[in-house]
Order: C-alpha cells, then sequence, then structure tokens
C-alpha cells in the first residue's frame, strides 16, 4: 500500500502553522509523529490534500510547572521522551505507565501526545484497505448508513483506543486549543464525544497546544489488558488516580478505555471505594459494580460479555495497585 | 556409536554461514530483484463470496497511462491451479478474493490505480461460510462434481477395529476444532517472471521445492521442464506454506508473456491474509479404545477439513493425518475417516506439518483426557504405547532408531513431573506433549532424490551445489558441515550454491523433513566422492592404504600420526598441478531405498508450565522442558534454535492465533490484529537434546524441521487443562473463554 500524493507543510512557528490551516482549509491535515494518520493515508480512510507537520512547533514543545504547580505539556511532544520524563515519572507515574504502553519504542519515537488525543477510533470494518472494504456495504466511517458493530446504532460505534488519554482525564488534565480566532481551555474529559466520526470538540483550523494538569498529589495507576507486549491495542485498559488515604479516600476517578467510543468514566466502583475506603472487600465489590457502567458494549475485536469482565478484573487490579502505592514526592 | 568428540565439525556448534548477512541486511530476497524493463501487477480480486460475473470492463484500466497489459480469463482459459481452479474466473467467483483479472503498468500505483479501474460487475449468490452449512442435504453446490460439497475423502481401516473397540474395557471419545490460521511468513508472496522469450520461462520466487515449481508451471504452461528456470534467493519462511505454485506464480508468468517484459507480483499486507490462507477451520472426533492396562487397542480419527473454494494439493493433508498415529503408538486397528469440505471461505492451505501440528491440539489432549480416566499418569500412558526402535508399525514403517521414552523421562525428570503434576495451587498447570515426526518421505514422485556436487579449487575452498533451500532453518549450514566433516575442511571454507534450477542438482526441496536426510546423505556421497579423488595423491605421499586416511582440520594424515599431516589444500593443489591435472568434483545423490513411505521419524516430548491471570483469562506459559530425538545433532546450536522456533509457533497456535472470518471475509488481515506474539511472550525453553544415531541418517541425524512443535501444542493445550480443571477443545484457547469458563465456575461456586 502506497501514501497518496499530497502537499506537506512545516511551519516554523504557531501563527504560520494556524494562517496556513486557514488558507487551506478542510483539505488540510496536521501531522504529528504521522504514526496514525499516515496508516489512514495509505488505506485511503483519509484523503487530505496537505499534511501540515506540527510536531516541531516551539510553541508545541516543553514539559513545565509555573507557579501554581500547574504542569504543562506541549502536544509537539514525544512519547519516548514523556514516558521517561522526571516530572512525569515521579508526579504521575499512573500517566507515564499509560505513555508507555502506547504501541512499541519504534512508534512512542515517533508519536506525539497531541497525535495520541486525537487517535481516531479504530474498528475493524474500516481500518482496512480500500479493496478490503469494497466487499463490505459502507457503514457510517465510509459515507453509508449503518454500524456493522451495533446495527441500531445511529452513529458510528468505533473504539477509542488512545491509552495516553484515561490516564489524563483520571488527573483531571485540560486541553489548550488554539487557532486563528483564539485560544480556548476544555477538560480533556468533555474533548470527547459519543460519536465514532466526530470523535472529539476540535474546530476547523483549530490545534491542540498543550495538556495542563493541575497540582494536587494523586497516587494513579494505569493497566492495559493487550494480548501481546506492546504493539499492540488493549482489549480494554483501565486508569484510577486517588487522593486522600486508603482508609479515607478524599476522591477516586477511574477511566476504562479501548471498550467504548469515549473513554468511559466508571462512577458505581467509585463510589462504593469513597464510601467504604480501599479495602480487601470494597475493592471486590468496586469489581463487580464496575458493569453497572458499561452500558452496551460491542462486540468490536473481543465478545461484549469478555470486555465486561475483564473491566472487572481491571478495576480490581487498579484499586489493589493504588492501594498499595505510596503517595508520590510533593512537587 | 561415535561420539562427538569423533567428529571435528558434525555436533559442534557452528554459528549460521550467512548470519552476517542477515543481520546486516544484506541476504537478498526475491522482492529485492530489480530487473531491466521489469513490470509491476496487481490482481483484482472478487469483493464476493459467491457471485456470478455479468460483465467485465478493462477498457478504462488499459487507456491508463503506464498500464501495458489486463489479463483476464480470456487470455489464460485452460490454465488450472493445480486441479479444478482456473486461473481467472469469469462465470461463477467462490470466494472474497477469487482472481479475475491482472494489471501489469510500468510501476505498482499504476497497477493498483488501473486495478481499481477494472469494472466487473458481479450478480452475488447464495454463498457457504462453515461446514456445518456444506454439509447440510440440500446446501447449493460449489463445484458440481464435488457432490454433497465433499471435494475429497479418504477411509481407511487398518486391523479389526470393531473387534478392538469390543474387547476394550473403556472407550472414550472426544470432540474438537482447530479454527483457519495463517503461516505469517517474514517474507510475503511475491514471485517475478521473465517470460519475454517463448522458450524460456525464468521465475524468482521464495520456495520450499524449487522442482514442484519447475513441473507444475512447466506442465500447465506447456514447457518442458528445463524451458522452466526456478530462481530462489533466501526464502523468509516455509512452514509447509511453500510447497505449491500458486496463483501469483502462473498471473506473473502470463502477464510477462503477453508484454515481453519481466513482471513483479507481490502480495500486500492483507492479500497475504486473504489469498494465501494457511489452515481452514477442522473438526475432529477421536475414538480410542483401551485395555484394563490401558494398552490401545482399537483407534478411530474423523476429521473434516473446511478447505475452501478450492482444492489444490490440500488432499495430502488426509494422507499425512491418517498415518500419524501409527508413527507415535503402537496401534492393533485403526480408522480414519478424513475429508474436504468446500466452502466459500479461502481455500485452505498448509500450516506446519501439513496439519499435523493442528491435529496434535486435540490427538494430544484427548490421549491426556483418557490416561486420566484411567487413573494413569499421561507419561506411563505415552510410555506403555509408544512406539520403540524395532518396531514396524501398521503402515509398513520400521523404526531404525527410536529415542521416544528417552525424551519422555529425561523431560519428565528435568521438568520435576513426579514433584508437580496434580500437585500445583490453582490456576497454575503443567502438562506433557508427544510427538513424532517424518524425515522425508516418497510419494511426490517415484523417487524421493536428492543431489549434491561438490568443487574444489585449488586453494582449498569449496563450492558445494544442492537444491534443497534454506528458509531459515540453516539448512545450507549443515550441509556445509557434513561435507566439511568427510572433506576435513572447515564449513567456513565451503560455498553453498543454491536457488537455480539451472545450475544446481536435483532436489524434492524442503518438504517432509527431508533435508538434513536425504540432502545430508546426498552431500556426504558427493564429499565421499571428492575425497576419494584427494585420497589417491595423499595416500602415496604418505606411503598408507586409502582406507588408513583421515582427513581433519584442513591436514590429511595417516590414522593415529597427526604428526605426518600434510595441509589439505596441498593435495588439492597437488592434485590439480600434476600430469592428470585433476579438478576435484563430487557428485552424490541419495534416495530412499524403500518402495514408499519414511525411512526414520524423529520423537519428542515437551513438557509445559503455565499460569492464568484470573483478572484478564491471559495464559501465561512460563516454561518449556523439549527434548527432542534428532538422530544426531548436526549442529546443536541450530537444533535448539529450530525448537525454540517451534514452541514459540505451537505456544502461539494454541494461545493467540485467528484468522477471524466473518460471512467468507477475513477481518484481521494484518500484522497488528492477526495477534501473533512477540518475543516478550516467549518462554523459557531448555533443551534436551536426545540422539538416537539413526542407522540411515547422515552421521545418524534426522529431522528438527516440524517435530518439536506437534509436541508443543499437546503440552500448552494440557497444561491449561490442568490449570483450568477443564479442557478447552478449541483453539486458540483465548482470554475469553478462559474467564467465560472461569466466571461460570465461579456462580456454581465449584
Ligand atoms: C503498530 C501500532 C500500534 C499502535 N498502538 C497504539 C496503542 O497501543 N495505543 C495508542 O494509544 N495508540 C497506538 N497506536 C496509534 C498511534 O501510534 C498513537 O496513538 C500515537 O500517539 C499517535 O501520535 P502521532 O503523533 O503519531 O499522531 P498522528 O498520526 O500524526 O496524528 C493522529 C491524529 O491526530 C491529529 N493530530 C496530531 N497532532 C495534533 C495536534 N497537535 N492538534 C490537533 N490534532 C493533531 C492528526 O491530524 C491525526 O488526526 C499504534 C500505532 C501503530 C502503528
Amino acid at each position: 500500500m502506497q501514501l497518496p500524493p499530497f502537499e506537506y507543510h512545516r511551519p516554523a512557528s504557531l501563527d504560520e502553522a494556524l494562517a496556513t490551516l486557514d488558507r487551506i482549509g478542510n483539505d488540510a491535515a496536521v501531522l504529528g509523529g504521522g504514526t496514525d494518520l499516515l496508516i489512514n493515508l495509505k488505506l485511503r480512510l483519509e484523503r487530505p490534500a496537505a499534511l501540515l507537520s506540527v510536531r516541531e512547533l516551539p510553541e508545541l514543545a516543553g514539559v513545565s510547572v509555573d507557579a501554581a504547580g500547574t504542569l504543562r505539556i506541549g502536544a509537539g511532544e514525544r512519547l519516548t521522551d514523556l514516558a521517561t520524563h522526571p516530572l512525569i515519572l515521579a508526579r504521575h507515574p499512573g500517566l507515564a505507565q499509560a505513555i508507555r504502553a502506547v504501541g512499541s519504542q519504534h512508534v512512542r519515537n515517533m508519536a506525539t501526545l497531541g497525535g495520541n488525543l486525537c487517535l481516531p477510533t479504530r474498528c475493524w470494518y474500516t481500518n482496512q484497505s480500500e479493496n478490503w472494504r469494497g466487499s463490505q456495504i459502507p457503514c457510517w466511517k465510509t459515507e453509508g448508513q449503518v454500524c456493522h458493530v451495533i446495527k441500531t446504532a445511529p452513529n458510528c460505534r468505533a473504539i477509542h483506543s488512545a491509552d495516553s488519554v484515561p490516564a489524563l482525564i483520571t488527573l483531571d488534565a485540560r486541553v489548550l486549543l488554539r487557532s486563528s480566532r483564539g485560544e480556548r481551555e476544555l477538560r480533556l474529559a468533555d474533548f470527547y464525544r459519543d460519536d465514532g466520526i466526530e470523535n472529539n470538540a476540535l474546530l476547523p483550523g483549530e490545534l491542540i497546544t498543550a495538556v495542563l494538569i493541575p497540582p494536587g498529589r494523586a497516587r494513579s495507576v494505569f493497566v492495559k489488558a493487550a494480548a501481546r507486549t506492546g504493539l499492540d491495542y488493549g482489549y480494554a485498559t483501565l486508569a484510577g488516580a486517588l487522593t486522600g488515604s486508603n482508609r479515607a479516600p478524599k476522591s477516586l476517578l477511574l477511566v476504562a478505555g479501548s471498550v467504548g467510543t469515549v473513554p468511559l468514566l466508571l462512577h458505581k466502583p467509585a463510589q462504593i471505594i469513597l464510601a467504604q475506603g480501599l479495602t480487601e472487600a470494597s475493592i471486590e465489590a468496586a469489581a463487580d459494580a464496575a458493569r453497572e457502567d458499561l452500558g452496551e458494549v460491542t462486540n468490536l475485536f473481543t465478545p461484549p460479555g469478555y470486555k465486561k469482565r475483564l473491566v472487572r478484573g481491571l478495576v480490581r487490579r487498579v484499586l489493589n495497585d493504588l492501594r498499595r502505592q505510596k503517595l508520590p514526592d510533593a512537587d | 556409536m561415535a561420539k562427538k568428540g569423533d567428529f571435528a565439525v558434525v555436533g559442534h556448534d557452528q554459528p549460521r554461514l550467512d548470519g552476517a548477512h542477515k543481520l546486516t541486511g544484506r541476504s537478498l530476497f526475491t522482492d529485492d530483484v530489480v530487473l531491466p524493463g521489469m513490470l509491476h501487477a496487481k490482481v483484482v480480486r472478487s469483493p464476493h463470496a459467491h457471485a456470478r460475473i455479468l460483465h467485465i470492463d478493462i477498457s478504462a484500466a488499459l487507456a491508463l497511462p503506464g498500464v501495458k497489459a489486463v489479463v483476464t480469463h480470456a487470455d489464460a482459459p485452460n490454465l488450472y491451479v493445480g486441479i479444478e481452479q482456473p486461473l481467472f474466473r469469469h462465470e461463477i467467483v467462490n470466494y472474497i478474493g477469487d482472481e479475475v483479472a491482472a494489471v501489469a503498468a510500468l510501476d505498482e500505483a499504476t497497477a493498483a490505480a488501473a486495478a481499481a479501474l477494472i469494472k466487473v460487475d458481479y450478480e452475488p449468490l447464495p454463498a457457504l461460510y462453515s461446514i456445518e452449512e456444506a454439509l447440510e442435504p440440500d446446501a447449493l453446490l460449489i463445484h458440481a462434481k464435488a457432490r454433497g460439497n465433499i471435494a475429497w475423502q479418504l477411509a481407511q481401516d487398518l486391523g479389526d477395529v470393531e473387534q478392538g473397540f469390543a474387547t476394550s474395557a473403556r472407550v472414550r471419545t472426544d470432540h474438537y476444532t482447530t479454527n483457519a490460521s495463517h503461516n505469517c511468513y517474514a517474507e510475503f508472496h511475491v514471485a517475478i517472471a521473465d517470460w519475454s522469450l517463448p522458450d524460456k520461462l525464468s521465475m524468482y520466487t521464495p520456495t520450499q521445492t524449487a522442482i514442484l515449481f519447475q513441473k507444475s508451471l512447466a506442465s500447465a504452461l506447456r514447457l518442458s521442464d528445463g524451458q522452466v528456470r526456478i530462481m530462489n534467493l533466501n526464502t523468509g519462511g516455509g512452514f509447509t506454506g511453500r510447497t505449491s505454485v500458486r496463483p501469483h506464480h502462473f498471473i506473473a508468468a502470463v502477464l510477462s508473456r503477453k508484454t515481453g517484459r519481466p513482471v513483479k507480483l507481490r502480495a500486500t499486507a492483507d492479500e497475504e491474509f486473504i489469498a494465501c490462507r494457511a489452515g481452514g477451520e477442522v473438526k475432529y472426533t477421536f475414538r480410542t479404545g483401551v485395555s484394563e492396562t490401558g494398552r490401545i487397542k482399537a483407534f478411530e480419527a474423523d476429521i473434516t477439513f473446511d478447505t475452501g473454494a478450492y482444492v489444490e494439493s490440500q488432499m495430502i493433508v488426509l494422507t499425512l493425518t491418517s498415518s500419524y498415529i501409527h508413527s507415535l503408538y503402537k496401534i492393533e486397528a485403526a480408522r480414519y475417516l478424513g475429508r474436504l469440505v468446500h466452502t466459500n471461505n479461502i481455500p485452505y492451505y498448509f500450516h506446519h506439518g501439513g496439519g499435523l501440528a493442528q491435529m496434535a491440539f486435540g490427538l494430544g489432549q484427548h490421549m491426556d483426557a483418557l490416561a486420566r480416566e484411567l487413573g494413569m499418569d499421561p507419561i506411563d500412558f505415552h510410555l506403555l504405547n509408544g512406539v520403540t526402535k524395532g518396531h514396524t508399525s501398521m503402515t509398513g514403517t520400521f523404526f531404525g532408531s527410536c529415542g521416544l521414552a528417552e525424551c519422555i523421562t529425561k523431560t519428565a525428570k528435568q521438568a520435576g513431573w513426579k514433584r508437580k503434576y496434580g500437585k500445583l495451587p490453582p490456576l497454575k498447570g503443567i502438562g506433557i506433549g508427544v510427538g513424532a515426526m517424518a524425515s522425508g518421505a516418497k510419494g511426490v514422485f517415484k523417487h524421493d532424490t536428492s543431489a549434491a556436487f561438490i568443487k574444489i579449487v585449488d586453494d582449498g575452498s569449496m563450492s558445494l551445489f544442492v537444491g534443497l533451500p534454506d528458509m531459515g532453518q540453516s539448512s545450507h549450514t549443515a550441509m556445509a558441515m557434513i561435507a566439511a566433516e568427510v572433506l576435513g575442511a572447515r564449513p567456513t571454507d565451503i560455498t553453498v550454491i543454491s536457488g537455480d534450477t539451472d545450475i544446481v542438482p536435483l532436489d524434492v526441496g524442503a518438504l517432509i523433513q527431508r533435508g538434513t536426510f536425504n540432502t545430508g546423505n546426498a552431500v556426504k556421497a558427493a564429499a565421499l566422492d571428492a575425497r576419494k579423488q584427494l585420497e589417491v595423491l595423499a595416500a602415496a605421499r604418505l606411503g598408507v592404504k586409502p582406507a588408513q586416511l583421515v582427513f581433519r582440520d584442513r591436514q590429511v594424515y595417516p590414522k593415529g600420526q597427526p604428526d605426518k599431516a600434510i595441509p589439505l589444500k596441498k593435495i588439492v593443489y597437488d592434485t590439480l598441478h600434476s600430469r592428470e591435472g585433476r579438478f576435484v568434483m563430487g557428485r552424490g545423490f541419495y534416495n530412499s531405498p524403500k518402495e514408499s513411505g519414511t525411512m526414520a521419524y524423529s520423537f519428542g516430548a515437551q513438557i509445559a508450565e503455565v499460569s492464568i491471570d484470573p483478572d484478564t483469562g491471559f495464559v501465561t506459559v512460563e516454561r518449556i522442558v523439549a527434548s527432542h530425538d534428532v538422530g544426531r545433532a548436526i549442529n546443536p546450536r541450530i537444533v535448539e534454535g529450530q525448537i525454540d522456533g517451534q514452541v514459540f509457533s505451537g505456544m502461539s497456535q494454541v494461545l493467540y492465533e485467528q484468522t477471524l472470518l466473518e460471512n467468507g471475509q477475513v477481518m484481521n488481515p494484518s500484522r497488528l490484529d492477526y495477534r501473533l506474539p512477540r518475543s516478550y511472550e516467549m518462554p523459557e525453553v531448555e533443551h534436551i537434546i536426545v540422539e538416537s544415531i539413526d542407522p540411515f541418517g547422515p552421521f545418524g541425524a534426522k529431522e528438527v524441521g516440524e517435530g518439536p512443535i506437534v509436541c508443543t501444542l499437546p503440552a500448552v493445550a494440557n497444561a491449561v487443562a490442568n490449570a483450568l480443571g477443564e479442557p478447552v477443545n478449541e483453539m486458540p484457547i483465548t482470554p475469553w473463554k478462559i474467564l467465560q469458563i472461569l466466571g461460570r465456575r465461579a456462580k456454581t461456586g465449584a
């Protein structure tokens, strides 16, 4: 499979990038590391006339903490660098685990954080060659009117599987978005939409410049159940972040990835732990309650019954890991 | 019995001769070849599992600049791949991927664009997607000739089977299923054909057997064998999957003839899975009757293969799976019922051992379950029933060497079987798998011949010409070692020349694990022939009889008198630079003296230890103790490498691999979604090499080509059953099957 022809732009500054985006309009695609976008071009899933490389923009670089203790991670940072970044390792071990779980070393050497946040949903009816798709009735993503995964679905149910996202949501991260019209900030949890095609809130001409993680000391964990070690999307992932003590937890966020069209916040298990503290018994109860939050689970990549059982197992594992983890150092 | 110390080369670890080339990317593969004027081809494939072709319009494709030819059925109306698959379909397509047309253009992108411009109108027809559907009494017929959609069958009774079961103290029946899978070759399917002149077709392509490719292409294309030249450079993996010509070979040839230019056709990542499948779904029923003491009295296997849309040479799997039981156990009565069933799935092709590896998944579990039912340790069961040296099977095989019992006992001891079996904590398991494998067999032709030449130049360096391909198994290094041992050379003195039917002598190829045994014997004969020519001068110089000469470490000396040694290269030099002027060339060939069947079998036993993660259902293979009776390990390092490779693939087939099909469509046609594990998933492997020194093999060697894998599958499956407390009868054993079982268990409180 070969890449289709495209124009290539490498702007030197953010302003130039935004101006170029405005000029080319919808025919332009933002290129991070290209580890996903270039494959989708080969599969002819996207047909942009121009690619605009942003990974070397100075405005998208850097990992820093401001006076208030907010951690800012530039969207153009490479995942390899972030997975081993001392600030991230020290403050948010769960995020470091999540970033390390993306693809393989080779993929992370190219991939950017911005690209991971904007990773399109996946489905095995669409992430195939054009010839392959030619033997299927088109679905929502390929200009049809049906979802092969859930026949009755009114929109695309492809799976969201960007590994850094559940971990960032548990840390209450926000994204900084820039366009020529200005800057805006969104909670990452509000950035995603329950639609496999229009999966995020990015507007035309807009790109992610940075991710902001508010100050605060939380224990955090990320686990990924994938068939093989590395080079694989998860059958399911789960991120958790906890403040307070085992006996008296103050806050707990649990977010499951790779099971639905958006990252799923698991309310029920968190409520149980917040009410009962982290004990062997409460962890079991929380794990049992997880499936109540899952809603309709698809049979994409694994049978739906498995995803439910798996999330239960991952809740148990994440809570046990959180229970054992020491509180990260103060900022 | 000769000891390792008796040999200077054989039995010593020898790094692959092409190791540095492979590691540094210098080894050439077919796709590296670029010929002057070469065109690139693409195939137009059916998007329907079953449909009628109403119309094919190639005009737009032909009009595209850069397109040099389009071929359809009209260009090759009488050309068949195998027995019933026309090269291109023009009336009915029978699976998603069926070839309808092909394009040759100046570059691949143009060929792909042109292929997309070929407009084919179809009328979809009802289709059959499973063995069950195909065997319904009123099912549609995919091929009129194959009544009941049964493409081929084999029914065979040896001994009095009814009597055997009737007199059995206990009879057990089990059912198993193995799902469709793929070989995942490192090298994709590719062919470059140059048939620009009508009387010579030259083709570069990876193969396990150039001679079969040559003969099939010649007979189908109405050429003489000598008019077809097959060049296989390195071959990136075989796994029984490159044993006969496939459509892409013919398509490249036909396009080359039509354009008068060389044509390259290579599979894309998804074509690799769609048009080049390995195994289809197989359903097995095994029934075994045993005496009170556990001796097998009667055995019955009933096996149904989803052979997909066409039959090429798949009938062989019936023969192979029918005789397997006789190579492993002493059997007095056996029945085999096997059938290939047509469906509208992609055609079946071979994967590891021509169906034997997959069969071993069920067979090994069946025998384990039977032993447990008898209250017998499976080890005792295998030892009681296993074949032994000197045994002659009902199928006529004489076992001149057999290390099965030694493999079993050594493996059990090292693995700590007695300490662990039945005593492990929940979700930890241990299991044993035993197996046997033929080293070569007659059946392809009346002969099973391998031949070899060796030439020695006057600096002492040598070239060894063999037709045996090296597809990763280091066969060329082994051949050089055998020649070096005989001639007193070092393996690195020898260049192995292979992969060109115009140059190298005949070899049936790297199939049925015949390389070391047959080609090894041929190389040994050729080296002896060359040595005999050198002995004349050496014996005269040293004043001894030729029989007293020792050729070793680049020296020639009288037995027991290494101080009198003359350098080998001096003998070579003086033999040429003499009145006679003799250039030393050795020739040899080997053909099994038997009428049919196999001269030798290898044996093995493996014990696997696994653990199950109750949160995810994942199985981790923690340790494998693998013993293998190779006859003699020509190159122990490579024997271990071969065992590792097969342990990997075996556990991967049991736990990971599946070609997922939905309405005839492959859902996971990529290395991302076809979940082949990585080196991280590789368990610790402890190797035990057993040397039974076969009386017929070169230096006593047999095979290590497929023997280990038939042990791995049952070992891992039995270990999982042991950990779970119940067997999983379907392969692969996925995490969802495991969590389902654990979930059910939790509910019933068991
Ligand atoms: C073999 C393989 C395995 C993989 N496994 C995983 C995995 O386990 N987990 C996982 O999460 N991912 C995985 N991926 C997907 C991908 O590599 C990662 O998600 C990666 O982080 C994407 O980053 P990138 O910079 O390469 O994105 P790109 O491919 O460059 O872009 C991806 C998308 O993001 C958009 N984009 C990029 N940067 C910005 C920005 N700053 N602002 C707005 N939009 C932007 C692009 O337009 C595009 O739509 C895998 C990929 C491969 C090839």
